[in-house]
């Protein structure tokens, strides 16, 4: 402990307080002190204080507090002890390890957006809290935040890869087949990387034993019975198309087919008028040639009426059709509306968790406005107090001075 | 029975064949290496916080065998350096950073930060004259708080920072930090400290170096105190020069002892108690063993010595 820091007023409270274990006290001084620092002396002030807690029974405790109630916030915690040097900011991330491990909640809002920062102590600082959460009590299940996680594999730095590898080795003895599925999908995506396969292949190594693998083969086997019946219900479909598509090509050709015939019976039914024509123009009338067009008329009135049919038929057939071009369209585009449903149901989903968010922040921002607020209180009634000293001092001086 | 560090020991100074012996080391460099470069440096927390040899001696190893800092775990070297850097800033450490070598660049860099780069240039060129300049100068005018002394053959400097001692071993070009348990390996070095130590605390005591042997520390009880001392053992408190010569010089010429070649008691012409002591390193004095004969003969200057003059 530095001496600057012995001599300091604050400081000796704190650790005065401490003694008692009266925390929120302690607390509000640290809140006091870091409130009242400037730019330059943030950092002096913060490390004044880790030193301190670190030091003291009870340091978890207040610690813990202090991220409760946002006095500090693990973003800014971590990039500022990122400025500093590797003793007290790994003293510290120790000092983190019970409350990562039993109140994960803490830290884990945060630890995707850390995983991004542009520090690279920042990067390996989180992971080492992700390391320590992962042996705590609750499992890492966030499939994203996994996926960070192993996208930090292919970081610029040695470290932040070492550290990478640590976590995921720790997070996936508790979920060997989710990280595993991560990971190996990971590879897939870059090929050529060696060091990244051989950085997966130490992790599966370490994280899957033989319960492990039966469990991964079995959610693999059940995966892959998934994807066969997906494959052959994707067959049947494309059957039912095919077979849809014959249909429509039967129906066209017998269309046709009845067209023709529809043809052919019209000219021989011309055929047969132009012969009665000629007759009539060729011959004088007989009585068999009276009876003849009779015949020929009945005729003619039978075809005519069996053309009539046929027609009646095609239409009918026509109608069926459009009927069934109409079926398929109404179920094309019933499956379009679910599909466009589902869309929306994720995109409410979606819209939904940012409101949340957008709540969770403005709920932080009005914390912080009310801290500020009540320390301008504090301020405004110490001055007030100091007033009313300083009056009642100039009354006394008066009341002498008189005397 | 498994083999013991005990055998590998022995082993190595009883076996004649240099062949076997050199495999053998090269096994115990190879397993340095990975202990330094891939087991420990793997994970920086537990490099920092609990590094796998103890307070990075194999650190000093390099150093003193004249390898660079690229020849160094990285890492490991920075913290190294962060330790130093913090407990003389007086800040918590994980362990005291006792008798710890820094190359001279990251010394003057803990030290005298402003000035390293300059220091750092003008010690490498041999301009110690520059040097001391810049020394003066943040003593004089920048208030700080230290002292230094040049030794004779401009070899080394020794600096006081409060009770803690540094060397700067300026032909090595490296510098012990917090010298305690370490030997003093030459007499340019214990002459300087004991220069040193003089001028600060006992400064009318005679000292001087006997070449390639020793140095010599004269000082005397005088005439007067001894003629005033009872010669009866004192019954209670009160004398308590009479308690420190009956009951406490003994057992302090004993401790003595144990560090000096020779010590030589004997009264002067004037009836003085002459105590007359000879330092040398052979034995394997330590920077700590010193600090006990200076506060020995701190106490005899300050109780005997200094009243009558």
């Amino acid at each position: 402990m530095s001496e600057k820091q012995q001599d300091n007023p604050e400081i000796s409270k704190i650790k005065d307080f401490m003694k008692d274990e009266r925390f929120d006290d302690v607390v509000n001084i640290i809140a006091l002190y870091l409130g009242d620092s400037t730019d330059e002396n943030y950092l002096d002030r913060l490390e004044d204080v880790i030193e301190t807690l670190m030091l003291l029974h009870g340091g978890r405790t207040v610690l813990r507090f202090l991220i409760e109630r946002l006095v500090i916030d693990i973003p800014s915690l971590l990039e500022n002890l990122s400025k500093r040097d590797s003793v007290l900011r790994y003293s510290f991330l120790l000092l983190l390890k019970s409350m990562c491990e039993d109140e994960c909640e803490l830290f884990l809002p945060y630890s995707e957006d850390l995983l991004n920062s542009e520090d690279p102590n920042v990067r390996e600082a989180v992971l080492q809290l992700l390391v320590f959460i992962a042996g705590g009590e609750k499992s890492i299940e966030d499939e994203s935040l996994i996926k960070a996680i192993t996208d930090s594999m292919s970081d610029e730095k040695d470290f932040v890869v070492k550290k990478a590898i640590q976590a995921l080795i720790a997070i996936g003895r508790d979920k060997p087949s989710l990280v595993t599925k991560i990971i190996t999908n990971n590879v897939k995506e870059f090929p050529e990387n060696k060091e990244l396969k051989e950085s997966t292949d130490k992790i599966i190594r370490s994280i899957v034993s033989v319960e492990g693998i039966e469990e991964i083969v079995e959610e693999e086997e059940a995966i892959e019975d998934e994807e066969v019946e997906i494959s052959e219900k994707e067959l049947e479909l494309k059957k039912k198309k095919i077979e849809i598509q014959k249909k429509k090509l039967e129906l066209q050709e017998k269309e046709k087919q009845l067209e023709e015939q529809f043809i052919q019976e019209k000219e021989k039914a011309l055929k047969l008028k132009e012969d009665i024509i000629d007759q009539e123009t060729e011959k004088p009338l007989k009585k068999e040639d009276v009876e003849f067009p009779k015949k020929i008329k009945k005729i003619m009135k039978k075809e005519e009426s069996d053309i009539l049919d046929k027609e009646l038929e095609l239409k009918k057939k026509d109608l069926e059709i459009k009927k069934k071009k109409l079926e398929l369209e109404l179920r094309e585009k019933e499956i379009e509306q679910k599909a466009i449903e589902r869309k929306e149901e994720a995109l409410r989903i979606k819209e939904e968790l940012i409101e949340k968010e957008n709540e969770l922040s403005r709920v932080e921002l009005e914390l912080k406005e009310r801290k500020i607020k009540q320390k301008e209180q504090k301020l405004l009634e110490g001055e007030l107090e100091r007033a009313e000293e300083f009056f009642e001092e100039g009354d006394r001086e008066n009341k002498e001075n008189g005397k | 029975m498994p083999l013991t560090p005990e055998h590998i020991d022995k082993f190595i100074t009883v076996e004649s064949d240099s062949k076997t012996k050199a495999e053998l080391l090269e096994l115990l460099n190879e397993r340095i290496k990975k202990l330094c470069f891939e087991e420990c440096e793997r994970d920086r927390i537990l490099c920092t916080l609990s590094p796998l040899c103890s307070k990075r001696f194999l650190l000093k190893l390099r150093m003193l065998n004249g390898l660079s800092v690229e020849d160094q775990p990285k890492f490991c070297y920075s913290v190294h350096k962060n330790i130093i850097q913090r407990d003389f800033r007086n800040k918590t450490v994980i362990y005291k950073p006792f008798d710890t070598y820094l190359y001279l660049i990251d010394f003057l860099d803990v030290f005298f930060h402003g000035d390293y780069r300059k220091l750092n240039k003008f010690l490498s060129k041999g301009d110690i004259k520059a040097a001391i300049e810049i020394f003066e100068d943040r003593i004089k005018n920048r208030n700080e708080e230290f002292q230094y002394f040049l030794t004779a053959d401009k070899n080394y400097i020794i600096f006081k920072f409060d009770e803690k001692i540094h060397i700067i071993f300026l032909n090595e070009k490296y510098a012990l930090c917090n010298a305690n348990r370490e030997n003093i390996p030459n007499l340019e070095i214990l002459k300087a400290l004991i220069d040193l130590f003089s001028n600060l605390y006992f400064p009318e005591i005679e000292r001087r170096l006997i070449p390639n042997d020793c140095v010599e520390i004269k000082t005397y009880i005088p005439r007067d105190v001894l003629n005033k001392t009872s010669q009866e053992p004192p019954e209670n408190d009160k004398n308590k020069k009479d308690q420190y010569l009956w009951n406490t010089f003994a057992n302090e010429l004993d401790a003595l002892s144990q560090f000096c070649k020779e010590i030589n008691l004997y009264t002067d012409k004037k009836g003085n108690l002459k105590i007359k002591l000879h330092l040398d390193v052979n034995n394997g004095i330590r920077y700590r063993d010193l600090r006990l004969v200076f506060n020995i003969v701190f106490r005899l200057y300050n109780d005997f010595y200094i009243i009558w003059i």
